[in-house]
């Protein structure tokens, strides 16, 4: 497939990504607003020689998932919340079992059913895990239709490399918007890399290997543990990925990703514009969390404001990263017929912190 | 072991230290099982995929790859992996709770879908590895750990048919319920076995079997009275039958 500019709903453009950079099979069970990824890899992935998998249940779904990622190839699944909630037991299991793979929550309003319209409610669930023990996914929060084009090779390169769930989260809004995305020409990523030392192929070139990620004596648990941490810690200091925006001598810096850190571009250069000291820094990994970026706040800074379309998740990553230098303030809401923060409402809370 | 591997072949781990019970009847359908990937000729292709219970110790006894699964799941997740590796042969080895209790939905989906993929479920009626405690295959007034005065049907509903359940699904195509109690019914449990793995190498569908053993440990009886218990009791309700047997050789039953 040739490099191309497509103008479609960015569930779309998330199908059009992943399988142009290498997915093959889709497990996935409809969700509103995620189904618009199955329905359209439904169709291009028979072009491609893979497949959709519609599955009777998110459970199913991420198992398959794990069942295919053990032959080394290359699936994937999209779900919004509670689907995303049924996949935790799975995405444990994954995450034990280093199985790599590529995940979309399409996120919509929670608790419980919630509602379908977009929001950003579960940074938790993502960045904390619903899942049973001590582990972490890299988590990929892109917003914009280019921006997960850009990130997908990326996506397919760090499942492989560190041999884990990679899942992107996106707000619904950005989700359910339709523009244009400049596509590269199609390349399988998954391609290129060797899987054979792992992958759980049968007996033919290797001795017997299986998949534990239990464990037969106490001993086994704890050092698959350890070697488990010494990769998130890997991860951590290697792959922490943001965009700031005119940090280096702002009063207020605004922090948000995905919609809000889309809005707070043009926030900054807004405010800018009159004057006002106002910098964004937008989260691009929300696992690991761009702890870096705080680490060299100017001495001008006053205070930080964390805009998020929920009550407040990722806001306790920022105070972590802040650690108490400067006061970290917080604006949000989800659901409703406006489930974000308009630029107005940003606007005016920042205006009382300058 | 180099003696005993030109009799049984190279699919039996022979050295391997034994994990089941004395008497379970686990270790009579793993033998099963390997001895018709080594007859079959398929062994180098072959992965399992393990429930969570005792029959998760299957595998070891065994040089082919495998899989442990989360509970109830291998069914999904053996899905999941013949989606992606068609010319695999994949089967699941599950206890009667890791089937038909936590896992029913995965394993009817899955038999409806019809992929050619092989679920055996060890039906030892009780959950053994967490020390006898009522599965959904527990029969009525059955004392276990769980039902101190027996299974009260009223409360806990009626020992589940799983096979009886998928004899109507177009994409099941071998289903049979077998014993192995005496020697009779395991000779007969091996031709289903054979049968099953046979479905899926030739491409035919869902193939399930369905195991009848005995746990002396969870039952808290002798070995001989185990077998006993499960050559009357059990087989009484779960009534040894091929359902089911679209293949095209090995119809013997």
């Amino acid at each position: 497939m040739k490099s191309e500019t497509l103008f479609l709903k960015n569930t779309q453009t998330f199908a059009e990504a992943m399988v142009r950079c290498g997915v093959r099979y889709h497990f996935a069970y409809p969700i509103t607003p995620a189904t618009e990824v199955m329905k359209h890899t439904a169709v291009i992935l028979p072009e491609y020689g893979g497949r959709m998998v519609q599955m009777e249940s998110e459970l199913a779904v991420a198992n398959a998932l794990a069942g295919c990622a053990c032959t080394g190839t290359l699936g994937a699944t999209s779900t919004s919340g509670p689907g995303m909630a049924l996949m935790q037991e799975s995405i444990s299991f994954m995450a034990a079992g280093e199985l790599p793979c590529i995940m979309l929550d399409a996120m919509r309003v929670g608790p419980g059913d919630g509602d379908i319209v977009g929001a950003q409610s579960n940074y938790f669930q993502a960045t904390r895990g619903g899942g049973h023990g001590d582990y972490r996914v890299i988590v990929l929060a892109p917003a914009s239709g280019q921006e997960i084009v850009d990130l997908m090779p990326d996506a397919v390169k760090l499942a492989y490399t560190y041999r884990t769930p990679v899942l992107f989260v996106i707000d619904g809004v950005t989700c359910t918007m339709t523009e244009s995305a400049i596509f590269p020409e199609a390349h399988d990523y998954a391609a290129g890399f060797d899987t054979s030392s792992w992958a759980y192929t049968g007996t033919a070139d290797h001795e017997k290997r299986f998949l534990l990620t239990g464990s037969y004596t106490h001993s086994q648990g704890e050092e698959m543990n350890e070697r488990l941490r010494a990769k998130f810690e890997r991860i951590k200091e290697k792959e922490q990925r943001w965009e700031s925006i005119q940090t280096e001598d702002a009063e207020v810096v605004l922090v948000g990703f995905g919609i809000h850190g889309r809005m707070g571009q043009d926030l900054v250069a807004n405010m800018r514009a009159q004057g006002k000291k106002v910098g964004l820094i937008r989260p691009i990994t929300l696992w690991p969390f761009p702890d870096k970026a705080f680490e060299q706040l100017p001495e001008s800074l006053k205070s930080v404001l964390v805009v998020e379309m929920n009550h407040g998740q990722m806001l306790d990553d920022v105070r972590l990263a802040v650690n108490g230098r400067v006061p970290v303030h917080f604006l949000g809401k989800t659901g409703g017929d406006m489930p974000l923060c308009t630029l107005a409402d940003m606007t005016a809370q920042i205006n009382t912190l300058l | 072991m180099q003696e005993l591997a030109k009799i049984y072949g190279d699919t039996l781990l022979l050295d391997k230290k034994f994990n089941y019970c004395p008497g379970c009847g686990h270790g009579v359908v793993t033998r099963l099982v390997a001895e018709a990937i080594e007859e079959l000729g398929i062994r180098q292709r072959t992965v399992s995929v393990v429930g969570i219970g005792c029959g998760g110790f299957s595998h070891h006894y065994m040089d082919i790859d495998a899989i442990e699964a989360m509970h109830g799941r291998s069914p999904a997740v053996a899905i999941g992996y013949k989606t992606a590796s068609p010319d695999k042969i994949v089967y699941t080895y599950q206890g009667d709770g890791d089937c038909s209790a936590i896992g029913l939905a995965e394993l009817l989906h899955g038999a409806n879908r019809g992929l050619p993929v092989t679920c055996f479920m060890i039906n030892n009626n009780l959950f053994g590895m967490t020390g006898g405690q009522m599965s959904p295959a527990t029969l009525e007034n059955q004392v276990t750990a769980t039902t101190p005065k027996g299974r009260d049907v009223h409360v806990h509903g009626y020992p589940l048919r799983v096979p009886e359940m998928m004899a109507d699904m177009v994409g099941a195509k071998y289903v049979a319920r077998e014993a192995v109690c005496d020697a009779k019914s395991i000779r007969k449990a091996a031709k289903s076995v054979r049968n099953a793995l046979q479905c899926q190498i030739q491409g035919l569908g869902f193939s399930f079997v369905e195991f009848i053993v005995p746990c002396p440990t969870g039952l808290k009886l002798s070995v001989p009275d185990a077998y006993k218990w499960s050559r009357e009791k059990m087989v009484e309700y779960f009534k040894p039958q091929v359902f089911k047997n679209e293949v095209g050789q090995n119809n013997e039953n």
